[in-house]
Formats: C-alpha cells, structure tokens, sequence
C-alpha cells in the first residue's frame, strides 16, 4: 500500500482544514484527479492525485486539521512505494527524468560563409517570375547588392526584340554545365575502333559496351575518378556508377547505373530498359541522376563515328561510341569487311595522362575485341 | 564530476560563488530555512550563516530595493524572486533604481545584482505562477537578461552574472529545472555573457530560441535531419544585450530563420530579432523570418498550458512554411 502524505500547498504553511473529500475508500481514481477540498490559511486548494490506483482509506473528517507530511490518503497497490525525493514545493509539477544531457557547455563552432547572391527577397522573387539567373547578373546597388533595375534590364536583353526565347529545365541546365565544363577541363580525345567482326548477330551491344568499362577502369582507376579544379585534388572509386547519356525529346539526360561490376548482364539489360521507358515517360527522379563517376555516350545511333564529348566535372572521362558501320579491315594478312565500333575516349587532361587514358582505351576495346 | 539538475547547477553556482567572495549575499522569500521552494539555495544558510542567507518578508518591492542599497555599498546581492510572476511589486524599484544608478551618479555608485526568479510555464501551477515576461526586462536600459538552457550553462552564465558589475535579470526555465542532467565541474569557470551559443550545427534553416522552449527546437531539428533537413539551432542565452552577430551569420549561411520562445507574440523578444534580421540581414533571406510563440494571453490553466506553448508541431509547420519558399 503507497500513503499519500498532505504536501506543502504552498507558502510554506504548516497544516490544513479538511473542507470536503471528493472521493471515498474504495473509488477507482486516475492521476491528477482531485482528492479532496482542504482550507489552508489563504485558501481552498484541491489536492490532485499523485497516482492513478484504488483509494484504501482517507485520513481525516471535514474540519480535521492536519498537519503537512503526515498522512492524507492511502491507496491500494502492489508496487512498493519509494520514498519521494524531496522537492520542495507543490506548486505545480516539474517534470524529472533520468536523462544525463551530453552535450559542451559552449555549444558548437560553425563555419562563416558569405552570402551567396545578394539581392532582397522581392528582387528575388521578379527574377524568378521573370526568369532570370541572377548568378549571372552583377549588381550595381549598394555593396554590390542586384537591384530590381539591374534584374529588368537583364530580362530586356535577353528576351528583346528578337525572337530569342529563354531555355529552360534541361536545356538550361545542359547550356550551363557545358559552358563550365568548356570553361574548365583540358578536354584530349584519343580516337580510335574495336573490330566486332566475330560477334554474333543478337549481341547485346549496349550491355557489352558497359561491360567493356570494367577491365577498363580496373586497369586504369585514375579514369573513374572525381577531379577538384579549385584545390587540385583527385579522388578514384572503386565502384564504378555508370553514366550513360540518353536523348530525349526534353534534352539531354544522364541516369545512372550503380555499381556496374557488381551486376550481371541480365541486371544491366533490365536498367537500361528501365531508363528507356522513364526517358520516353519523362520520369528521371534526381536520385537516378546522381553522381555518375564516368560516362558513356552513344550518340552514333543514326550518324557520326568520331567526336570530342565533353567531360563534365568532377568527372574526368567518358567514352564516347560512333555508328557502326562495316568497314573494310586487315583479317589474317587479307582484306575482310568487318562490323566496326568507333570509339572516342576524351578525358580531362588536368588529371588523366596520355599514357592513362591510353591503356584504358586498350582495355576497352580489348574486351570488345573478345 | 558531479552530474546535475538545472536547478542543482544553480545551487552549485551559488554556493562556489559564495565561498569565493566574502561579499555575495542571498536573499529572498523562503530561500534560507526552507532552501528555496525549488530547492535552489538548499544548504547555503548552513554553509555560510544567516548574514549571508537572509530570509526575506513577503515583500518584492524590498527584495528589489534592499538589493540595491546593499549592492551600492559594496555587497554582491543574489536576490530571488520566488516566481517571476511576483517580481512586478519590484518594477520600481528596478528600473527606476537599479538599472540606472551608475549612469545618475556617472559611475560613483553601481549595482552589482543579481536578480533571479524561475520563470516559464508549462508545470501545471495557478495563476502568476507562469510567466515570461523577459521583453519587459530586455526593454529597460541598464537591465541584463540572460536565460539559461542546460545546467551547464546556468552554472556558468549565473557565475558570470553574479562576477558582472551592473544589475541581472537571471531568469531560470522552471519547466527544465529538473529534466535532465548534466556532468557539470564545480570549477567556478564562468561563461561569456552576451553571447549565443550554437547548439547545433546546420545549413537548411536556422532556428532561434532560449530557455525551455530550445527543448522542443532540438527535437524538431532532430527529425528535420531524418529527412536531410540540417537545422542549425541557436541558444540566444542573453536576450539583453544581443549577440545579434552570431544569429545574422547563421542566416548569412542558411537564408530562413525561425524565432521560437513560449512569451506571448506581441512585443516579445522575437519581434526584435525579426527586426534586426530585416535590417542587416535582408540581402540573404530568401524567406519571411517566422515566430512560433505563445499566445497575446496569460498561461491558461494545466491541460490547455500544451496549446499555449510552441510545440513539436507548431515549429515544425513554421519550419515546412519557410522550406516552401
């Protein structure tokens, strides 16, 4: 059984009047339900119930005085009552808990930056409705701050009397890579084919070509790399996630297929599909686009057999693959007419040597030679 | 190291100080022989004797006055106000006096007072029992107001508090007094005034609040981050006078601010900060500044006291609002 002592109801005084029980022995009652009326020297105060649990007995008849921390009501129960820590007043309820917070006094340190773009949010929000990048714009207020004159005359410049239309989405978003890529890699392509003369009529081609970028990037790891212009620094991967370039009639996509070595052929059709019908649904979720660590672009579908595709950073290759055509080749000392893959391998020459790009390309093309 | 309550940090604090310096001295309603209704002085009456820890009438008006009398004759008053809600019979004393006797007697005299009181609702206790009132105090001149939010801090902001030579509002969040605690060394190492303290760190949104309240901001950061949402949450500590430096930083760095405390909306501290923000940092906001505050009414009674204050919910429909942007 648990004994509910009378607590301090406040002000520190000694005893009180018991004014009218609100329950009896017996009565089922829940936590912070009233128990009784007691009359203390400045008022008439409810005492709620510690507890919820089945009341054994009260102490004390109307008028009764009783006396701070001595009993007030008993309550039935099977749990051993512990001893209440003593927490001074009962006015109110503070809430304790075992809790040990771990955390530094001082709090943590953060990095300062500078504020990227400086314009008010109404110069913001005309820029967006108007289309206008304001990355692209310098401002001529304040500190360099972009006015709302700076954003109207950018959009009478760009959309003037012409028929000049802004792009948007996907075109946009390719003008703005390639113009940073353009501005930023060393961009060497090496050129060259791979005889698929021996390869039978129902070979997958696109699966192999995937495939062909394992012993690649095995042999040289340094393709399948990130390459940071800002600090010179070059980070190689293990995994190889594919980006592989599709055209759609939106633009220019590139989804990726993770972890290439790692799956089978079977795995390999199956993304590819998957990425066919999401380019013709329009469907590309940014995590399909996210992060490739090396691409393949296989632009020669209807014409073009060379080319210098761009590396688009961090990345710092890609294999670009022509139309396939029959040509005449050398085969045992004799002129044979063989089915030939051109292949245009441009990597970013701040980071992959000729010699790396080189035993690549051999890899490569050894695998589809096979 | 001794692992405690808020409430024991201020005790701690209390008594390290008192040990120190000959002259702090305790006084209030209840504080010496009782302890404190909270237990914030338990132990000082035996350990430094009823010249230093004076059991007051109930008399806030004298509380505030005597303070001064005695802070300007070379004592280091700590005086407790049992609730801050009792605290307004004192007003005149306060404001008229003691946040300007250095600047009338052109730094003759001063006011080296600490004024405590738990402050706060959210504990189910009657009327005047919960109060926030702290842009009252933030608005006086001469007045500091610093609100604590860990026991590691109430020790350290109480100790540089009562070290500080003009008068403190220490408001301490009763709702906290006893929810956590925290290895904090008796090492009588104070911590900087007028300063905010970055409790977390984060790019996304920055999340602005103090006492009780920063309870509910860290959760809501936490399940921010379950969506890859990084908030970075700032503890203000000293309303009065701001560290508005660390907060227009923080903004500089993440473009949305929300303002979190449980004192009613209009002319609270909040608004302030707002204020600032729009003066100095408008150039990076890219949405409005919000406030997630109590309501233009008093704590209403125990089962309602949930709806009053900022909740989880609350702060994080605000957070959703300024992310639309």
């Amino acid at each position: 059984m648990t004994i509910f002592k009378l607590p301090d109801l406040g002000e520190g005084l000694p005893d009180a009047e018991v004014r009218e029980w609100l329950v009896k022995a017996g009565d089922e009652v829940t936590i912070d339900q009233p128990l009784v009326a007691m009359e203390t020297a400045k008022a008439v105060v409810e005492v709620p119930s510690p507890q919820s649990g089945k009341i054994k007995k009260c102490y004390g008849e109307p008028g009764d005085i009783i006396d701070v921390d001595t009993p007030l009501v008993e309550f039935e129960s099977d749990e051993k009552a512990e001893p209440k820590a003593d927490t001074g007043t009962v006015v109110g309820k503070i809430e304790t808990s075992d809790v040990i917070l771990q955390e530094s006094a001082t709090g943590v340190t953060t990095a300062k930056t500078q504020t990227k773009i400086s314009a008010t949010p109404a110069v913001r929000a005309l820029a967006k409705k108007l289309n206008i990048d304001l990355t692209q714009l310098s401002g001529t207020g304040p500190n360099g701050h972009i006015t709302i004159d700076d954003v109207t005359n950018a959009q009478s410049t760009t959309t003037s009397a012409s028929n000049m239309q802004t792009l948007h989405s996907t075109r946009r978003a390719m003008s703005v890579a390639m113009s940073k890529a353009h501005k930023e890699v060393a961009l060497v392509t090496l050129f060259d084919e791979a005889d698929i003369g021996h390869w039978k009529d129902d070979e997958d081609i696109s699966v192999r070509l995937l495939q062909a970028f394992i012993p690649a990037c095995q042999q040289e790891p340094n393709l399948n790399a990130y390459f940071d212009g800002d600090n010179i620094a070059a980070e190689t991967f293990d995994t190889i996630n594919l980006g592989v370039a599709v055209d759609t009639k939106k633009g220019l996509f590139v989804p990726v297929i993770k972890d290439i070595s790692n799956k089978t052929a079977e795995q390999l059709r199956a993304e590819l599909n998957q990425f066919k019908q999401k380019a013709k649904d329009n469907a590309f979720t940014p995590d399909d686009l996210h992060n490739p660590t090396i691409t393949l672009s296989n632009f020669g579908s209807l014409a073009g057999r060379f080319a210098t595709p761009m590396v688009v950073p961090p990345q710092v290759a890609i294999a670009g693959v022509g139309k396939i055509y029959d040509a005449i080749v050398a085969h045992q000392g004799q002129p044979a007419v063989h089915k030939v893959i051109p292949i245009s391998l441009s990597f970013d020459h701040r980071a992959v040597t000729g010699g790396e790009a080189s035993r690549f390309l051999h890899a490569f093309i050894e695998n589809l030679s096979c | 190291m001794p692992v405690i309550t808020l409430i024991e940090a201020v005790n701690q604090a209390l008594a390290y100080e008192m040990q120190q310096d000959k002259n702090v001295v305790c006084l209030g309603e209840d504080i010496a022989k009782n302890g404190g209704v909270f237990r914030a002085t338990v132990g000082l009456l035996d350990k430094f004797g009823p010249e230093r820890v004076i059991d007051t009438p109930l008399a806030e008006a004298m509380i505030a006055g005597v303070s001064i009398g005695m802070a300007t004759q070379g004592l280091k008053p700590v005086a407790e106000f049992q609730f801050m809600g009792f605290i307004y019979p004192g007003l005149d004393q306060i404001i008229c006096h003691a946040t300007r006797i250095r600047n009338r007697t052109r730094g003759r005299l001063s006011c080296p007072i600490v004024y405590r009181a738990p402050f706060g609702g959210g504990i189910h206790a009657p009327e005047h029992h919960s109060e926030s009132t702290e842009a009252l105090f933030a608005h006086m001149p001469g007045l500091r107001v610093v609100i604590p939010s860990s026991p590691a801090r109430a020790y350290g902001l109480l100790l540089a508090s009562i070290r500080n030579p003009d008068p403190v509002m220490f408001l301490e969040p009763k709702r906290i007094y006893r929810k956590v605690k925290q290895d904090v060394a008796d090492d009588g190492k104070a911590l900087p005034l007028d300063k905010c303290f970055v409790l977390r760190e984060g790019g996304d949104i920055t999340l602005v609040s103090w006492g009780a309240s920063l309870s509910e901001t860290l959760t809501v950061a936490e399940e921010l981050a379950k969506e890859n949402i990084q908030a970075e949450v700032i503890d203000v500590a000293t309303i009065k006078p701001l560290d508005s430096e660390t907060i227009l930083n923080s903004v500089a760095k993440t473009g949305r601010c929300i303002i979190i405390h449980e004192a009613c909306r209009t002319g609270g501290v909040g608004a302030e900060i707002a204020a600032i923000l729009a003066e100095k940092g408008l150039m990076s906001l890219l949405a409005p500044v919000l406030r997630v505050t109590g309501y233009d009414t008093i704590m209403p009674y125990h089962k309602q006291e949930k709806l009053f204050m900022p909740s989880v919910e609350r702060i994080m429909k605000s957070v959703k609002e300024a992310l639309a942007y």
